[in-house]
This record gives C-alpha cells, structure tokens and sequence, in this order.
C-alpha cells in the first residue's frame, strides 16, 4: 500500500530556518481546537487573502529546521482545515516532525526544495521514485524516505489506526 | 567498531539484548515509561486505551510512574477534575503517582526512575535530563500512546553527536550559561534527531544538578535527548534510590558519532537567551540596564540547590527593587527543604523573594502571568512569545545568579559584581 498522491500548488514559501510555526495561527490562538476558527486566524499575518487562493491539494514549503522552538497542534490544523495536505521542507526539527507524523500529517524532507520552487508552482511527490517533480519547472528532488512505522503511521491515517492494526 | 551508550542501551531492550546500530528500526522495551497529567495528554491516553484498543489496565504497572506537577494547586474545578481522573487511573492501574513532590523530571530522579543505563519514555522532551545519570530518557510526545498500549515500542536508534566540554567555568557562570554557549556554537539544529552526548573533562567541574540542567534543554539544539556516560557520583546517586539493578554502560572509545566537537568553557561569560527563539543567545553584558520586571527563579531546568545558593550569595544582606516580583520555586519539595535547613530560603525572603513550593505552573505563565509590554528574566526553559503571559511580554532566560543581580536592579545585570566566587 502506498501512500495518497500528492498534487499541487506551493500555497505559500516560509524562507526562515528554525521557523516557529505557532506564527502561522499567532501565539495568541494557539489554544484554540476549533478548526473553523483556527483556519480563520491561519496565515494572516503573511498573507490575509490566503484562504481565499488556497485550494484543496496544496502544500506548504519551509526552509531548514521547520518547527523549532515549542510547537502546537493549532497551527497545521487551520492549514489542514484550508486544504493544506502536506509541508515539503529543507529538514524538520525532531519533535515538531514526531507530533504531526502521528498526525498523519505527511511531512517531507526535501533538501533543496527552497532554491527550487516559487510560489504557485506545481509540484507532485511520487512516493515510488521518492521524488518531488516541480511540474511547472520540469525539476526534480530527491525526498528523504520514512522509517517503516513513519510511513505506517501516514499510510493509516495516524497514530491511533496504525497501532490498532499493529496489535 | 565499538557502540555509543545510546546504542548499548537501546540494544539491551530488545528481544535478543545485543547492541544495534544507529538508524535500524528496532522494538525496544521502555524500563519506565513516565507522563504528567495534563489537559490532552495523559486524559488522552487513558481515554485512548480504552476506547481504541480495549484496554482497561497497563501490563506491568510497575514501569510506568506519573507525576502531578502541572496544575498544582488546581484553580478550577475542572483542573481538580483532572487531578481526580488521573488520581483514579493510578489507583486502578496499581502504577505509582507522584503528587505534589516536585516537578516530575526532578522528581523522576529522587525516586530512582535514573537508573544508569536505563531507558525511559516520556511524552515531554525536557525528560532529558535524567542523562545526567547515565540513562537514555527520550521525549516521544504524543508516541508516548504505544508504551501504554503495546510492550515495546518502535524506535529507529539515532545517531549520536558527542560534545567534549573542556575547561573550568569562571565565576558567575553556570551550567545554564553552558548548554546556551553549546546552542550557540552547534546551532539549533545541530543534533537534529540525533542524541548530544557530552563528556569532557569539564564535566567533573559541573555537578550533577548542573548537567541535569544541561541534558534538560537538550532539545534546543534539536536533538531528542542528551546523555553523559555515568560516572561515580552518577552511579552512587542511582544506587542510593533505584528500584531496578543494572549494570552501567558507557560508549566505547571507538564508537561511532556523527559528529565530534570540542567546546571550551574557560572563557564563558553569564548569557541571556533574547526572546522570543530560544537560540538568541547573546552575552548578558549586551543587554544590562534593560528594565524589567520580573523574576523567575525556577523549573525543571534551574531550581535547584545549586541555583538557590547562587541566588542567595547575590541577595544575602540585600533588597529586591521595589515592585520587582521575584518568583523562586524550588524544582522539588525535597529540594525546597534542603534549601529550608540550609537557611537559603531564609536568606530569599528576606531579601525580599516571594517563595512557593514546587510546580510547573510559573514555566508556562499559568500563575505570575506577565501582562503586555512586561519582561522578565527566568530560569524557565522557553522564552517563546506567549509563554509566561501575554504575546506581548518578553522573556530573557539566563542563570539563576543574574535572576537574582536583575532583581536587585531592576534591570538586566550581571551577576559577577555580587559574588566572590560561586563555583567554589
């Protein structure tokens, strides 16, 4: 079983390593649960028009080390709740990478991606060759294979159905 | 080639107990496995457990403890509720709950879950620390689900970078100041998934409670946890209060690291981590004479005997500022009553210390909630925007003497002018 194909367009470009991604809601909405709400207040302040120009599909680029510092859970799921099915990023820090995993969240290390993409491109991942193809550039990048209980944990939808079928 | 003491210790919990290698995916058994009630975590758990997977009690109580630090006192019937739900689990699970000790990673420590060459599980990363003692104890956040529900876990063995610290820290400087010097110098995501293993001839200069310290604010350099290869005051701590009987480990000398750097310490100088990244580190002197208006001397980070003194040798025979609220909370009850027979505590109140016993709940601004355009400075572990009150208010972590120089001025100060000698 492989994983969903992924299709689309780069909704927006985070060029800051180490990126905190509770900026992406503001510190402010962070405990919100409400996915309605939190795609409200989602990507405001680096584009207030970005719920409207984002479709179903698309995905999110970051430079090295994306999601440093003390991550919630709030931010990827107003991104999620707009359509967002995956981030692509130069490298991911450790815990950030852990708890949307187990989200089921596909996460993608793609050194290179930065230099290699411009916004509103559309790029595809091809889970068998492990490559992102840029489709509007005609490029290629290697992406960095999951672990077996990586790929189980995005293949089942998360933490919980992948345990449940390993018990 | 020989093994890290990651790989030894991961090795010796799976099936066959040999060593493994960095990067094989393994089934490993956690010899504890620790959480702290907290709401969406723990409550999570036990409600998972039962719903998804059937499962009414953990096999094996004896390898789980839970800690109540957060939320402690309650200050809502729904916090208290909380307590109650895990109050219950514990009693029905048969698994040991520690409440009101102290703050768990410490705590953790002082009932024997430390063990040299130990392997420990934990949703929070701050865990960490116990790899002062020699023990791997990894943060696996919301992972922490599959050690309640299964009796290994899946774990790929990661990479180790290994950190030689040379050097005796001048005074005025603390362990504090060296895991912010080591964060800027590797970079905050040097250890990017990788374990940061320190050694090094400094580290017989620092004390435990220092590289409890140190290994506690591993992630910050991106790495899932930090470990020292146990040495005799390690193994003597362990043995004094373990419940399990292990032989210690240590990385062999031709172990394999991803990377090695040697980092000296003679030359440190106090730091300040400038918000809101908790990579900002800056030399303290760069930021003294900024006004502020709080002080936070504790966590599970700082708070500790050796920090208490260090803030007593600054306040002895001297007075907080005016209207400066200095907040000192021992990183656990045993401590508070060493710092208590020492007469350390005597020494904080009367300088003018507002002292409460043990919790979690001044790190994350639950209670001393800073309101906009405040700042503090605090031993806490982040100084993220939002983090002890409103976005609007900033946090300048550094070491618990230049809380207390700060509290003195009411400014950012450099501690070295208040002592005579600190690491003696």
């Amino acid at each position: 079983m492989s994983l969903p194909s992924l299709h689309g367009r780069v909704a927006y470009i985070f060029c800051e390593a180490d990126f905190d991604v509770d900026q992406i809601v503001g510190v402010e909405n962070i405990r919100l649960t409400n996915p309605d709400e939190l795609a409200d207040c989602a990507m405001q302040r680096f584009d207030p028009h970005f719920a409207e120009q984002v479709k179903d599909g698309d995905i999110i680029v970051g430079a090295e080390n994306f999601g440093y510092g003390h991550p919630h859970f709030a931010p990827m799921i107003g991104l999620r709740h707009l359509g967002i099915r995956a981030i692509v990023a130069e490298s991911f820090a450790t815990g950030y990478w852990r708890e949307e995993i187990a989200e089921g969240f596909p996460q993608i290390a793609c050194p290179g991606i930065i230099s290699c993409v411009e916004r509103w491109d559309v790029v595809e991942v091809d889970w068998n060759t492990k490559e992102l193809n840029n489709l509007t550039r005609g490029t290629s990048l290697p992406i960095t294979p999951y672990t077996n209980s990586e790929l189980g944990m995005l293949q089942a939808g998360g933490l919980v159905p992948y345990l449940q079928k390993k018990i | 080639m020989g093994y890290t003491i990651t790989e030894k210790i991961l090795g010796r919990t799976t099936q066959s107990g040999k060593p493994v290698r960095a990067g094989s995916e393994i089934e490993v058994k956690p010899d504890y496995v620790l959480g702290y009630d907290f709401p969406g975590y723990l409550d999570l758990i036990f409600q998972q457990m039962k719903n998804e997977f059937g499962i009414k009690k953990v096999i094996e109580p004896e390898r789980f403890a839970i800690f109540i630090d957060h939320m402690v006192p309650a200050n809502t019937p729904e916090e208290e509720d909380l307590h109650i739900v895990t109050r219950n689990w514990c009693a029905e699970n048969k698994v040991r709950l520690h409440e009101r000790e102290g703050i768990g990673h410490q705590v953790a420590a002082e009932a024997g879950y430390a063990v040299p060459g130990g392997f420990v599980v934990h949703f929070d990363g701050h865990v960490s620390q116990l790899g002062a003692f020699g023990t791997l104890a990894i943060g696996i956040h919301t992972q922490l689900l599959e050690a309640f529900v299964r009796e290994r876990i899946t774990f790929t063995v990661p990479e180790t970078t290994r950190v030689n610290l040379t050097g005796i820290l001048p005074p005025g400087v603390m362990a504090r100041d060296v895991f912010h010097h080591l964060v800027r110098v590797l970079g905050p995501r040097s250890c990017r998934f990788q374990v940061l293993e320190l050694g090094g001839f400094a580290l017989k200069g620092l004390s435990l409670e220092g590289l409890q310290t140190i290994t506690g604010l591993a992630m910050f350099t991106g790495a899932l946890t930090a470990i020292c290869n146990p040495d005799q005051r390690a193994i003597k701590y362990a043995q004094e209060r373990c419940h399990l009987n292990m032989n210690p480990v240590s990385s062999d000398s031709d172990a394999t690291y991803a990377a090695i750097h040697n980092v000296d310490l003679s030359n440190l100088a106090p730091l300040v981590v400038v918000p809101p990244n908790p990579a900002g580190t800056a030399e303290l002197t760069e930021y003294t004479g900024l006004d502020v208006q709080s002080g936070y001397l504790g966590s599970c980070a700082s708070g500790r005997l050796e920090d208490l003194r260090a803030a007593a040798n600054v306040l002895r025979g001297r007075r907080v500022a005016p209207g400066f609220q200095l907040h000192i909370v021992p990183t656990s009850q045993a401590i508070m009553a060493s710092a208590a027979k020492e007469g350390l505590l005597t020494t904080l109140i009367e300088a003018g210390a507002f002292v409460t016993s043990s919790s979690c709940d001044y790190c994350y601004g639950r209670i001393a909630t800073m309101t906009k355009g405040q700042r503090a400075v605090s031993t806490g572990t982040l100084n993220v925007k939002g983090r002890m009150g409103s976005p609007e208010s900033e946090i300048f972590l550094c070491n618990a003497a230049a809380v207390a120089a700060s509290a003195v001025e009411g400014k950012i100060a450099d501690p070295r002018k208040y002592l005579k000698a600190i690491n003696t």
